[in-house]
């Protein structure tokens, strides 16, 4: 491996990287444009000067293979004057309308102009080269083209990755700008990338224009709920909002990618009505609000008849692939530890068989549950009972009498969702006693004997498993509001009620149980699935 | 021709201009003033008290009252959403909506615009982040009101006040650099020769730009 040294700095760099990769990696920050980590090499926006010993002219970083003894320097004053020079010809023409910019904030022009600029503008407004602002590219994009600096990341981006080429560069000299042919909207599912690589104002996301300044914002790290391909995303929200989402850049899964799906996933989750309160069923038949140590006990007692006087096989658990890996875990131990229950299943469509299913050659995956891997290796789905159908007919038949059901409403809508959800509530219907854990309200919750409000995606830290089995931690962005508790909390507490004597009081304590006991989670740890996730030791 | 700041160490200066006399003549100047301040007082020259609410004192030019939203030609506000005085404000008084402006060279406009005068502490931050000119203050004072939601002044109440005429203007620090105009047309300023009102008799110099010297100082 060569030897370079930067900024005085020795380090041993892979050979074929390149001089700004290996900087990048030591953390020392130079300038850039147009390189991209997951893009193609362009080399056009010339901000990466570095001057390297030996060589007479500066060179850029992004196209410069490191090799061995190379001696090179980001900080001195040539290269910074070289920089400020670059960056005072990308801004001649630039509008600097940071004000009404969304990008303001996060821009790098504004960063670098921070840094290395500080110049006075030569260029009177009246002087500039206007271009066309606010060009409506699609359900996700606006195009400002005053505001671009032409790096060519989305051009490279719609060329390389999705490989569908909608935009290009338009028009000579001053007057190029990018654009699509004539205007057409962007209808690629992934055309929401291009937002967050735009280094500039020039392309906005529609969804996301004008709602809130991103200085407000604050971050929580997170893994997508929209599939199975579980995406790592930060989570940007404001009392208690979601705003946006962003991915995180993880090369192992998704890149520096995210799906439109995904991306705007967090509307399906702030639309409908919230269950807020614990709901028991009295004895008219009739719900009624009662506290959390109530609705524990009626359960605890509930079930414990039913174990008593048909039999442990006569609880069914019904997980739900949306749930955490904490929560699964903990209501298996509640069902099977309690009552000695066997008869699990998570299955209301296909999941099991969809899981590995690709949608596209991008990132999308046919499952649109986050963590049906998970319910997978933790052993929820039963081959006695052979999907939700084979539950129903057992219920119908009075082979099972109780049974506790989780329902998470699905992020990424797909036709087959009500087929999916109606298949749910007809179970409930059919079992003689019923404890639904629900985030939202549906009309068919009122057939269920006890409704719990629990936490949704977003709302509760835990793990979840992806399809390739990959281990990955999404963080809690919001308070849920009212009595709503996360899922794996109502089971420790129900645990904790019947008599277990474990004491379960955070992820942490279910995880390391979890990565101890189950083999799908073995030699995980938390600290790994926090960054870019963890495969378990085989 | 750019001006440059004139670097001026305090310290030095008030060391050069310090002098016996000034010691000595300085505070008998300023008794002087107390003295014919009481003498007026005492004649009934000018009256100790005014008969609020009949009589108001006139408050000065740049008195922080309560925000006015200037508006364009067209009667529609200048505000472009950029939320700078929402980012400015330390008591987190200023809710703004934005939405797109029909004209894309101004891209944004307020849809709502909502100061909580009961949290405003009348700062003049936001007048001073606005990069428009949009917002400035009145020399208004009164925000009681009946109800607290009466005191959530929106953007039809911030742009036009009938009371606003016989307040008048407040601070507005960068009037002459962008052209706004006002909903209403302010009366001239009536000066009643009032009690608490400190005329100086000499003119007293401006410093232009005090820069700290770290070398000097």
């Amino acid at each position: 491996m060569p030897k370079v040294t930067i900024n005085g700095q020795e380090l041993e760099v892979e050979a074929g990287k390149t001089v700004i990769q290996a900087a990048l990696e030591a953390g020392i920050d130079v300038p850039h444009y147009c390189y991209h980590p997951d893009l193609p090499v362009d080399g056009n926006c010339r901000m990466c000067l570095v001057d390297v010993e030996k060589m007479p002219k500066l060179t850029p970083s992004c196209t410069t293979v490191v090799s061995e003894g190379m001696v090179v320097r980001t900080d001195n004053d040539r290269v910074k004057t070289a920089v400020r020079g670059v960056l005072e010809f990308l801004l001649i023409n630039h509008p600097v309308d940071c004000p009404v910019c969304d990008q303001a904030g996060e821009c790098r022009l504004q960063d670098y102009y921070m840094v290395y600029g500080l110049h006075t503008s030569e260029i009177p407004l009246s002087m500039k080269v206007r271009k066309r602002k606010v060009i409506d590219l699609g359900p996700m994009v606006v195009l400002d083209q005053e505001r671009c600096v032409l790096c060519s990341r989305c051009i490279r981006f719609f060329d390389h990755v999705t490989k569908t080429g909608e935009m290009q560069f338009f028009g000579r000299g001053d007057h190029v700008a990018i654009g699509t042919f004539e205007d057409q909207p962007l209808e690629n599912p992934y055309s929401g990338n291009v937002v967050d690589i735009c280094p500039v104002g020039a392309l906005t996301s529609r969804d996301f224009r004008f709602k809130c300044r991103v200085w407000f914002l604050h971050s929580t790290d997170s893994v997508c709920g929209g599939c199975s391909t579980g995406c790592s995303m930060r989570i940007d929200h404001r009392d208690g909002t979601i705003f946006r989402l962003l991915p995180r850049r993880n090369a192992e899964v998704n890149r520096s990618w995210l799906c439109d799906e995904g991306r705007i996933s967090f509307h399906e989750l702030m639309a409908g009505e919230r269950v807020v309160r614990p709901l028991v069923k009295g004895r008219d038949g009739l719900q009624a609000p009662v506290t959390w140590d109530d609705a524990v006990r009626s359960i605890n007692s509930a079930l414990k008849d039913t174990a008593d006087k048909h039999g442990p096989e006569s609880i069914l658990g019904f997980a739900s692939p949306s749930a955490t890996n904490e929560a699964l875990y903990l209501f298996r131990q509640y069902l099977s530890g309690q009552f000695g229950a066997s008869r699990f299943e998570f299955r209301s469509g296909s999941e099991d068989s969809k899981v590995t299913a690709q949608e596209d050659d991008v990132l999308r995956h046919v499952d649109k549950h986050p963590n049906t891997m998970g319910a997978l290796n933790l052993g929820l789905a039963s081959e006695e009972l052979g999907g939700i159908g084979g539950a129903i007919a057992a219920a119908r038949s009075g082979r099972i009498k109780a049974g506790v059901v989780m329902y998470f409403k699905p992020l990424v809508p797909r036709p087959g969702d009500e087929e999916a959800e109606a298949r749910v509530a007809e179970l409930v219907r059919s079992l003689e006693y019923s404890v639904v854990l629900a985030p939202h309200r549906a009309d068919w919750l009122s057939d269920a004997s006890v409704v719990l409000p629990v936490a949704a995606w977003s709302e509760e830290e835990g793990t979840y498993t992806n399809f390739q089995g990959r281990v990955q931690f999404a963080g809690k962005a919001i308070n849920p509001g009212g009595d709503i508790q996360p899922v794996w909390e109502v089971f420790a507490n129900l645990l904790y009620a019947s008599g277990d004597n474990a004491l379960w009081l955070s992820v942490d304590d279910v995880f390391g149980r979890l990565s101890e006991t189950v083999p799908g989670y073995k030699g995980v740890l938390l600290a790994e699935a926090k960054t870019v996730g963890a495969l378990p030791t085989p | 021709m750019k001006k440059t700041p004139k670097v001026v160490n305090v310290s030095d200066r008030a060391k050069k201009e310090s002098s016996i006399a000034k010691e000595v003549l300085g505070p008998l100047v300023g008794m002087g003033l107390t003295f014919s301040r009481m003498v007026d007082n005492l004649t009934g020259r000018v009256d100790a008290t005014i008969r609020y609410p009949e009589e108001r004192r006139s408050y000065s030019d740049r008195y922080r009252g309560t925000h006015i939203l200037t508006a364009r030609e067209d009667g529609s506000p200048r505000c472009v959403a950029c939320y700078m005085c929402a980012t400015a404000c330390p008591a987190d008084c200023i809710y703004i909506e934005a939405a797109e402006h029909p004209d894309p060279l101004i891209e944004k406009v307020a849809k709502r615009f909502e100061i909580d005068m009961l949290r405003c502490v009348f700062c003049g931050f936001c007048v001073d982040a606005c990069p428009e000119e949009a917002i400035i203050m009145s020399r208004e004072t009164e925000i009681s009101a009946f109800t607290r939601e009466e005191t959530l002044w929106d953007l039809k109440q911030l742009m036009s006040r009938k009371t606003l005429p016989e307040y008048g203007l407040g601070y507005r620090p960068n009037e002459n650099l962008v052209e706004s105009r006002l909903t209403f047309v302010p009366k001239e300023k009536v000066r009643n020769n009032l009690a608490g009102r400190v005329t100086l008799k000499e003119d007293v110099e401006m410093i232009p730009h005090v820069t700290y010297d770290p070398d000097k100082d």
